[in-house]
Parts: C-alpha cells; sequence; structure tokens
C-alpha cells in the first residue's frame, strides 16, 4: 500500500508534472485516442442495439417451442394437425402465419400481421390485451368469436391514431379488409417483437385475408416429458417428406451469427481509429522517455530501480488509455446517434430486418471498449518504458548530450519486415474461422506491422540517396533535412509509420468501396435491367412470398403493350444452415435484354443449358458458402418437388448477404409445377422512343386496372434505390475512415511537432553558426516533406496490398463475395494534397514554439 | 573620444537585460559600458549567475537587450533584427560553447563546413578551408567521425574550427574549458590566444578559470551583472 502510494506520488511528480508542462501535445494525444476509442465503443454499442433488438424479438416470438415444422420455399397444409393430434409425443402445437401489411388508405409503413390460433398460443408465446383481467369476459376471446379483428400493440395504435373498438382497414397482397380493434396489448413477450409495430388476428381471418386457405407459415411444436430424440425422430417419419422439424433457434442463430460477423467486421474497422490513436500514444511517450533520458540517469543514479522508470512510463500510458477512455464517453454519446439507425439500416437490407428501439448500454460492451482502449495506450508505452528501463545510471555523468541513440539494426529491422509481409501471403490464403477471417485480419496486421518496420530503412535510403543531390539543387536546408532523416532512427519512422497505416487504410478503403460500387453499378446495369418492375402489394418486404392472383396475371400476359415481359418467382430457402433464394425467371427474354455479370463459366455454352433447363446459374456468395462449383449438382426440396439440376456457372449478385440460385420459369413449370408470378419486369422493345414516358404510360394502364393489387416501381428507380441503399451503407465506412485519417494527421501534427521541439538545442546551435530563420524554417518543412512523401509512398504500397486482401480475402470469407478490381485515381490522388496541407499547418507553428525562448538559452545548457 | 583612435569592435553603453519573471524582473547584466578594441584578447571573469552567458548571448547577436546600446564591428545590434542579425552571426563572429553543441546527425568534417555552407559558399571552398582548420587541430584523421565518437578535448576544437570557418573578426568563448580537463583546457585556451596572436582577431572569453589569465591582455569582472574594477585576479 505504501509502495502504491508512493509510486502515485512519484507518478505525479515525475510524469504528471511534465505533461501539465507539454499540455498542448498531451492533449492532442488525448483527443486522438478518445476518438478512436469513441469510433469503437460507439460501433460496436449500435451494433450491439440491432444484435439485442434481433435476438430479443426472435426469443418473445419463438416463444416454448422446442420444434418448428416448416415446409421449405412454401407452406405447411393443415391437413398434417391430425398426425401431431395423433402422436403420443406431442405435447402442444401452435400454426402460425405472417406477413406485412399496411393500414389503408396508406399511411406509415407497414407493420408485421400475426395470425395464431388464440387458443393454441396460449401456451407458446406470452401476450395479454389491457384490461383483461378486471372483465370477466375476456376479450382476446373475440378473435375467434368475430371474424376481422385485431389486437395491436400500444405504440401501433398510438402511431395509427386508433383506439379498442374502432375500425381499420387492413391492405395485403390480395385484398383489403375491415377490421374491429379488439384490443391493445400489454407491452410485453410477443407485443415487443419487430420493435413493438405487431398486430395479432386470428388464423382463420389471416388465411381469408390471405388467400392461404388451409396453409400455415410453420407450426410450433412442444414434446411431453421424457420425449426422446428417437420418439422426433419418429414423428418426422410420419410426416410428408417435403416437411422439415426444425430447432426453433435455428433462424436466430443464423441472424445473430451474421450480426456478429458483421459487429467484428466493423470493430475491426473502427479498431483502424484506435491504432491509429496507438501510434500516437506511442510517439508522444516514447518522446518523454528519449528527451527525459538524462533525468532517467540521474534517477538511477540516486537510487531508482529499472523496475520503477517502467512502471513510471507504463503507468503514463495508462492515463492516456484511462482519461482517453473518459474523454470518449461524450464523444460516443454523439456519434451513436447517427451510427444506431444507419447501422440497423444496413443490417436489416444486408442480413436481418431488424428494428432498433434505442440504445442498450451492455455492461459487457463497455468493459470491452474499456479494456481495449486501456490495453492499446498500455501496449504503446511499453517499448518506451522498456527502453527507460534500460538507462544507466553512468549516463547521469556525461556532459556532451549529443543525445544516446542506440540504433537498432535498421537493416535487421528491414529483415523483420519483409518476414511480416510476406507471412500476409499464406494468411490469406488460409480460410476463415467460423465465417470470421481471423487469419485475414491478421494478415493485415502484420501487414501494417511490417510496412512500419521498413520505415527506418526506407527512410535511411531515401535520406542517403537524396541529400548529395539536394545539396546540389535545392541547397543547405534541403541538405540538412536528409541527413537529419537518415540518422533520426525509429523515432521519425514510428510517425510514418502512422502514416502509413493511416494512408494504407485510406487508400485501399477507397479501392475497395470503389470497386465494390463499380461493381455493383454493373449487377445493377445488366441483372436489375427492365423498365418497370411489378409485383404484389407489399411483395418486396414480404418478401415476394406472394404470388400474383391469376385473373391479373392472365391480364398482364394479354396486356397491350409494346413490351417483353419477365416473370419471375422467388423462394426462400436454406442450403444446409445457408439461407439463400431460388429464382425462377423468363430466362430467355431476361437475357435478350439485361444478363448477368459472370464471375466463372463460359456465358456462350452456358446460355443453352439454361434455356433447355439443364443447368442453373448460383451466385457466387451461393458457390463459396456451400462449396459448389461448376458441374456439381444442385439439390434442393421446393414445397413438392425434388430439384437436381447441374450448375451451369457462377454470376455476382450483391442483393443480400444470402445466395441466390436462378432457373429458368419457363422450365420449371414443364419440370415440376407453376410456380405463378410473384412478380414480372418489363423491357419496352422501342428503346428509341422516350423510355420514361412509356414507363409512366404503363404505370398509369396498370394502376387503372390494378393498382390496389399491385406495386410497382420503374427500373430506373428501383437501380438507384439499390445504389442509395450502397452509398448509405459505406457511409459508416467513410465515416470511420475520416476519422482514421484525422486521427493519422493529429499524429502528423504531434510528430513533426515533437520532432522540432525535441530539437530545440540543435535549431539554437544551428541559428548560432549563422543559419537564418528562413533556412531553418525550409529545412522543417523540407524535413516534413520527406516524411508525407516517404509516408504517403510507402501507405499507398501498403494500401494496395491492403485492398487486394480487403476484396479477396476478407469480402470473401465474410460476406462470400467478391468485386472486379478497379482503382479510383482520382480520389487517392486527393489524400496527398491532404496530408501534405496537415503536415504544413502542423510544421510551421512547431518552428515557431521552437524559437520561443530566444537562442540564447542555448548558453545555459549543459 | 580622439578621432585617431581606432574604432572598438565592441562598444556597448548602459546595455542591459533583464528576464519578467512573474511580476518582477530578474536582472542578466545591468548598465554595462563596455569597449573592446580589435585584436583584443579579454576575459571575462564573475561568479556563477553574474551575466557573464548573458553578455555574451547579447554579443553574439542572439538576444536582443531590453536596454542601451550595442555596437559590435559596426553592427547597431539593439536595432537591428531578421536578415541582419543573420548575416551579422554568419560573417562577424565566432561562438564557442561550454557543451560544444555540435550536431549530432553531421559527422567531424560536416560540422565543421555547415556555417559556411549556410552561408552559400559553395561547397568545395567551405571544404578545402575546413580541412586547413582541422590539419591544424591535428584532427584529420577523424574527419569523418560522428560527434558522439570524439573526446570532449576533441569536440571542443572541432567547435573551435567551425567557429573559424567564416572567418570572424570577433571570436566569442562561453566556459570553453568548462566540461575539459585542465591538460585540454590548455590546449583549447592556447588555440584562442594563437588566433589572436597571429591573425589579430578579438577574442573574448568567459571563464572561471585562471588558464587565460596570463595570456589576456585585458580582464573584465561582472558582479550581479554590472561591471566592476577590471582586475584579474582575487
Ligand atoms: N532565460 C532566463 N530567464 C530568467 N533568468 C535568467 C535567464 N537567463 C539568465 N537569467 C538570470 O540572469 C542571471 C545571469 O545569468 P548568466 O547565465 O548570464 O550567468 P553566468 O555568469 O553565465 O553564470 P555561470 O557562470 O553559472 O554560467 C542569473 O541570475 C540568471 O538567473
Ligand atoms: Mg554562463
Amino acid at each position: 500500500m505504501r509502495r502504491l502510494t508512493f509510486f502515485l506520488r512519484f507518478f505525479l511528480w515525475f510524469s504528471g508534472r511534465h505533461l501539465r508542462r507539454h499540455l498542448g501535445r498531451a492533449l492532442v494525444v488525448l483527443f486522438g485516442i478518445a476518438l478512436g476509442a469513441a469510433v469503437f465503443t460507439s460501433v460496436r454499442l449500435s451494433v450491439h442495439a440491432s444484435l439485442h433488438s434481433f435476438s430479443r424479438s426472435m426469443d418473445f416470438f419463438a416463444g416454448t417451442a422446442e420444434k418448428v415444422l416448416v415446409r421449405p420455399g412454401g407452406y405447411v397444409p393443415e391437413g398434417v394437425l391430425p398426425v401431431l393430434l395423433a402422436h403420443p409425443a406431442v405435447k402442444d402445437f401452435s400454426p402460425l402465419l405472417t406477413t406485412f401489411v399496411r393500414v389503408y388508405p396508406p399511411q406509415g409503413s407497414s407493420f408485421l400481421l400475426i395470425g395464431i390460433d388464440p387458443l393454441l398460443d396460449q401456451s407458446f408465446r406470452k401476450w395479454r390485451i389491457r384490461g383483461d383481467r378486471e372483465k370477466t369476459a375476456e376479450r382476446w376471446l373475440d378473435l375467434i368469436r368475430e371474424p376481422y379483428t385485431v389486437i395491436l400493440t400500444e405504440p401501433l395504435a398510438r402511431e395509427l391514431g386508433t383506439v379498442s373498438g374502432a375500425r381499420l382497414k387492413l391492405e395485403h397482397a390480395r385484398r383489403t379488409a375491415e377490421f374491429r380493434v379488439a384490443g391493445i396489448l400489454i407491452p410485453e413477450g410477443l407485443a415487443l417483437v419487430e420493435g413493438e409495430r405487431v398486430a395479432l388476428t386470428d388464423i382463420a381471418t389471416f388465411q381469408e385475408l390471405t388467400g392461404l386457405y388451409g396453409l400455415v407459415d410453420r407450426i410450433d411444436l412442444t414434446f411431453k416429458p421424457k420425449t426422446s430424440p428417437l420418439d422426433i425422430e419418429d414423428l418426422a417419419r410420419k410426416l410428408p417428406d417435403e416437411l422439415e422439424l426444425r430447432s426453433p433457434s435455428a433462424a436466430r442463430d443464423s441472424g445473430t451469427a451474421m450480426i456478429r460477423a458483421y459487429q467484428l467486421n466493423l470493430s475491426v474497422l473502427s479498431f483502424a481509429s484506435l491504432f491509429v490513436g496507438m501510434f500516437l500514444v506511442y510517439s508522444l511517450v516514447a518522446l518523454n522517455a528519449a528527451s527525459r533520458r538524462r533525468e532517467l540517469a540521474i534517477l538511477r543514479a540516486v537510487g531508482a530501480s529499472p523496475r520503477l522508470l517502467f512502471n513510471l512510463f507504463l503507468a503514463e500510458g495508462a492515463l492516456f488509455g484511462l482519461c482517453g477512455w473518459l474523454l470518449a464517453i461524450p464523444l460516443s454519446s454523439l456519434l451513436v446517434r447517427y451510427l444506431l439507425h444507419s447501422v440497423s439500416q444496413t443490417i436489416s437490407t444486408l442480413f436481418v430486418r431488424v428494428q432498433v428501439e434505442g440504445l442498450v448500454l451492455s455492461p459487457w460492451e463497455i468493459l470491452v471498449s474499456f479494456a481495449v482502449t486501456l490495453c492499446i495506450s498500455i501496449a504503446a508505452a511499453f517499448q518506451p518504458a522498456r527502453e527507460a528501463m534500460g538507462v544507466s545510471p553512468k549516463e547521469a555523468m556525461e556532459i556532451a548530450q549529443t543525445g544516446v541513440r542506440r540504433r537498432r539494426s535498421v537493416r535487421r529491422l528491414a529483415a523483420w519486415a519483409v518476414g511480416c509481409i510476406l507471412l500476409c501471403v499464406p494468411l490469406s490464403l488460409m480460410p476463415g474461422i467460423g465465417g470470421v477471417p481471423l487469419p485475414g485480419y491478421l494478415a493485415i496486421l502484420l501487414l501494417f506491422v511490417g510496412f512500419a518496420l521498413l520505415a527506418p530503412w526506407m527512410l535511411e535510403r531515401v535520406g542517403r540517396a537524396l541529400s548529395p543531390v539536394l545539396q546540389r539543387f535545392a541547397g543547405m536546408p534541403a541538405y540538412l533535412a536528409g541527413r537529419y532523416l537518415r540518422d533520426s532512427g525509429a523515432r521519425t519512422s514510428i510517425s510514418v509509420g502512422a502514416l502509413i497505416t493511416a494512408v494504407a487504410l485510406f487508400t485501399a478503403l477507397v479501392i475497395m468501396i470503389h470497386s465494390f460500387r463499380q461493381t455493383v453499378e454493373l449487377w445493377v446495369q445488366q441483372t436489375v435491367s427492365g423498365d418497370l418492375f411489378v409485383t404484389t402489394k407489399m411483395g418486396q418486404v414480404n418478401r415476394f412470398r406472394f404470388p400474383i392472383p391469376e385473373p391479373i396475371v392472365a391480364g398482364l400476359s394479354q396486356l397491350d403493350v409494346d413490351a417483353d415481359l419477365v416473370p419471375s418467382r422467388r423462394f426462400q430457402m436454406t442450403y444446409g444452415d445457408f439461407p439463400y433464394e431460388f429464382e425462377v425467371m423468363g430466362m430467355e427474354t431476361f437475357l435478350k435484354h439485361g444478363g448477368f455479370v459472370w464471375m466463372k463459366g463460359d456465358p456462350e455454352t452456358a446460355r443453352p443449358l439454361l434455356l433447355r433447363g439443364e443447368g442453373l446459374l448460383v451466385s457466387e456468395v451461393f458457390a463459396n458458402r456451400t462449396g459448389l462449383g461448376i458441374g456439381d449438382m444442385f439439390r434442393a426440396q421446393i414445397e413438392g418437388s425434388r430439384i437436381e439440376i447441374p450448375v451451369a456457372g457462377i454470376i455476382r449478385d450483391y442483393r443480400t448477404d444470402g445466395g441466390v440460385v436462378f432457373y429458368s420459369w419457363k422450365q420449371f413449370r414443364q419440370r415440376f409445377y407453376d410456380p405463378q408470378w410473384s412478380g414480372v419486369r418489363f423491357y419496352f422493345r422501342d428503346r428509341t422512343r422516350d423510355i420514361d414516358a412509356q414507363t409512366t404510360g404503363l404505370r398509369d394502364t396498370l394502376i387503372a386496372r390494378w393498382g390496389d393489387r399491385l406495386d410497382m416501381i420503374s427500373g430506373k428507380e428501383l437501380r438507384n434505390g439499390v445504389l442509395k441503399i450502397f452509398d448509405e451503407t459505406f457511409a459508416i465506412t467513410t465515416v470511420l475512415l475520416l476519422i482514421a485519417l484525422a486521427v493519422a494527421s493529429l499524429g502528423i501534427t504531434t510528430t513533426l511537432t515533437v520532432l522540432v521541439l525535441e530539437r530545440t538545442r540543435q535549431l539554437n546551435t544551428l541559428f548560432a553558426v549563422g543559419a537564418s530563420f528562413g533556412q531553418i524554417r525550409s529545412m522543417i518543412c523540407w524535413e516534413a516533406g520527406f516524411l508525407v512523401v516517404a509516408g504517403e509512398m510507402a501507405g499507398l504500397a501498403c494500401g494496395f496490398v491492403l485492398s487486394y486482401m480487403l476484396v479477396y480475402v476478407i469480402n470473401r470469407q465474410s460476406f462470400g463475395w467478391t468485386f472486379l478490381y478497379t482503382v479510383d485515381w482520382g480520389t487517392l490522388a486527393l489524400s496527398f494534397p491532404l496530408i501534405v496541407l496537415a503536415a504544413l499547418v502542423a510544421a510551421l507553428p512547431a518552428v515557431r514554439t521552437a524559437f520561443r525562448e530566444p537562442p540564447a538559452a542555448l548558453l545555459r545548457e549543459r | 573620444m580622439n578621432s585617431n583612435s581606432i574604432e572598438p569592435v565592441i562598444h556597448a553603453r548602459k546595455l542591459s537585460r533583464t528576464y519578467p519573471f512573474g511580476d518582477s524582473t530578474v536582472t542578466g547584466i545591468n548598465q554595462v559600458d563596455l569597449d573592446i578594441a580589435p585584436g583584443e584578447l579579454v576575459v571575462l571573469k564573475g561568479d556563477s549567475g553574474s551575466g557573464k552567458s548573458t553578455l555574451l548571448a547579447l554579443l553574439a547577436g542572439l538576444d536582443h537587450p531590453t536596454a542601451g546600446e550595442l555596437v559590435v564591428a559596426g553592427h547597431h545590434l539593439s536595432n537591428s533584427a531578421g536578415a541582419d542579425l543573420t548575416r551579422f552571426r554568419r560573417k562577424v563572429v565566432g561562438m564557442v560553447f561550454q557543451s560544444f553543441n555540435l550536431l549530432p546527425t553531421l559527422n567531424l568534417l560536416e560540422n565543421v563546413c555547415l556555417p559556411a555552407l549556410l552561408a552559400g559558399k559553395p561547397a568545395e571552398a567551405a571544404r578545402a578551408k575546413a580541412l586547413e582548420l582541422l590539419d591544424w587541430l591535428g584532427l584529420k584523421s577523424r574527419l569523418k567521425h560522428d560527434p558522439a565518437q570524439l573526446s570532449g578535448g576533441e569536440m571542443q576544437r572541432t567547435a573551435i574550427a567551425r567557429a573559424l570557418i567564416n572567418d570572424p573578426a570577433l571570436i566569442l568563448a562561453d566556459e570553453p574549458t568548462g566540461n575539459l580537463d585542465s591538460r585540454n583546457g590548455r590546449v583549447v585556451i592556447d588555440l584562442l590566444a594563437e588566433l589572436n596572436r597571429s591573425s589579430g582577431r578579438t577574442v573574448l572569453i568567459a571563464t572561471h578559470s585562471n588558464l587565460a589569465d596570463s595570456l589576456a591582455h585585458r580582464c573584465i569582472r561582472l558582479r550581479d551583472g554590472a561591471l566592476t574594477d577590471p582586475t584579474c585576479d582575487g
């Protein structure tokens, strides 16, 4: 205890006062690390909020079910209910249907309508109507007694401006019907699903509204005590083949796994800012250790142990971590506000639908952010602390402070660097672990470390090669700058390392986002081609599950327009645990107007196979996730049909994180059954006439005839929408990127300031032997220029390697997709003036600070 | 003043330099009147804190007086600034410091050449001159060495070479022997005296030691920032 109080007091004396004297520097570093920590924390908290609301929603929704009976790609017929009723192992069961509906006339966004049998459901899910207990007649019975009644959650009722007993028109794919609000749900259990935007209705009413007579989405089951897996197998055997008994947590688990993987990706990205912040802490602690070497020697001479010195500097790092984290809290609360919404939106478009109610302060997440920030700062202080520990008391007796420079062999560092960089190759080739590209992330870390270690060698080379040339052509200041950099050793190279990291990150992300966007644009032009897309009402939000009614299909086919029609139907499927969409489409017409973005396989040979129905196309994501390649047999059970078709080609598709499989609609109908249309797109044949006008004309016709039953969107709007979602998704990345760059320019600022300040004595000497102020200023500018150019060059090189890893390793392993590699030179070039500017803005005030004391101070130094 | 008398190299009247310290001020030097003629070798004595370094800094153009008049080799230092001062430092004075102040990243030869190069002299000429000086100082075999590899005496001789490279008329040395043993100190003082004798340069040495007393033409003494009666001993 006494030792600790002594240490704290001594720390305040020795380090605290020093930091206070150089407060500006300390504050810049603090701000840098706080910014890094804030980004890291707020990103994690935002994803956590989505994760929390998703898994909570899924849990309430799953209720107490032990197994769930489904029919992949379709509906479970109620005909199986007698089998369940008769089976000795089954205790309870409850059929269930869900869909998204909207009030009519349209107002607000759609919400989830759940169809249940209120009696059977009692033992599965918790839901109660407000005021039920006081009355003798429980109002939920109204659901059964009276058709077309709904129960709403309170927020939904408020949003729709309705109350218990009022009437409400609900609109669905097939029709619109009037409901009576039978009650309001108490906010618990099922009422908390989907961000509390749900309505309950009786299953019979639901089926009538949607036309799904005798069909349900799924049947939840519980078993009697002491039911063995064998009993469940027996039940499975008694059920029709195309039905599957699934674990109720399967959907939740795959969803949470996806969100977690996304959280890891964003964490890694946001960690970059912290990583750059780490360089900042390192450079300041290293400066303090180096510039106070003599003091350290004196301390040692008067009896301080090496351990004490080590702890002093480690504590300095810890102080930065602690204060940085505390400062990060208010910063995070600002950032989180922006991130919360965009993160949940991204998760909803890419993975699973989430509705975030608000921020959830998870103690675990807070602990993680605290621990990571603290560890990073302590780790950053580790090396300078080791250095401080090695100061010998003898140095206190040395008079000439030429600066003891124990330079580690630059070549040896370079050898390590090459080793690190080479190690990236095997690591990038390794598969991810559990869907997470851990070896890839490790490779990225090694890449950064490698380039940072290479920096001293590089600076030495540049300095050596340039200084004679510079002396001749650029004069003395440039020469001195070159000489200084050549010999400055590890100190400068750390700052260059930080710069390399930030530039590399900038380069790599710019390339990645640009490539991604170019590829998506191409995909949108090709695969999302078409002039007008038509689907059932709310087809999009209901994932195109409901077919367009027959009479409308007949009407659409006979429409008098000069356009080709490409009908399609999508089935939501899983391959093992991996969710994908099986889409059948009018292949021949589609290929005539649009096309696929091919990855593997030859479009010319695949085309006839596709048209004859002897082949299908799988998306890159699907191929990567399932390992299915060209020529392999694709097998699936879709509703009643068993499908076995070889893969004819692999194409790029970016509609979701899941996979897609394309097959010919015509051939599907011939070989299996009539898949009907869940959507249709129109291509105008006459491309010379104004497409917009034709689209509007067609739209008007369709609205006039089936406006209440169909949703439609022009191809242009749809494509723009896709690109807009893309841009919104990457807005987060861009923000993170800009913050990393900001932290890096803080780094350049401190580095240059420090480089100048720690040489006050040398600069004064230069001044005393006849250098003019201008010469010194131009020397510093040359130094800044060298650092920036070297950092920028190496950063670009590192960034190109990194971009390859991001596109071909990280994206492939975490999302399953890659892109066509393209470089956005324009934006890349932008980073250069940005950083040069930051460097100059930093360098010039530093010179002024260096000469704040008159050079006469030189005569007073010993 | 007699018009025949030669113009002094150093001419100071009521020269003062005070440092602000909180609300009060600390005196560096106070109302100093000083004339030093060309070719003189003067020793500046005084207790620690008496203002020797302060005075030298003013004479070298490294600092500005707070009051008084100062003319060094015809340059009015009390009211010149910037480019003038730079030219003055390059051409007129050579400085030698107690702690040598060699630049650690330059080798010995480069350190010596530096002022000439800063002054814009051609590299070849600077190099030739530096070699000549270093030869004279017995450092010819150490040209490529870093300062850290030299002894204190060698460093101080290098610093003297550096002070001489631009052929200054005035050499200012602040405790040049302070960090040296007596033998090396002797060598350095002898070198400074030799410079004074052979080429008639004016030399001003601020020192505690008595090494230079016998060689000096004149001794001046500072006490609490003011000049007192000029005697060398005591
Ligand atoms: N930058 C400064 N700020 C405040 N006071 C100063 C400063 N420089 C010098 N002084 C004060 O001016 C006085 C003269 O200092 P100076 O360094 O000139 O003495 P000195 O004679 O050179 O001493 P020494 O023999 O120890 O080198 C001292 O009292 C000192 O405290
Ligand atoms: Mg002094």
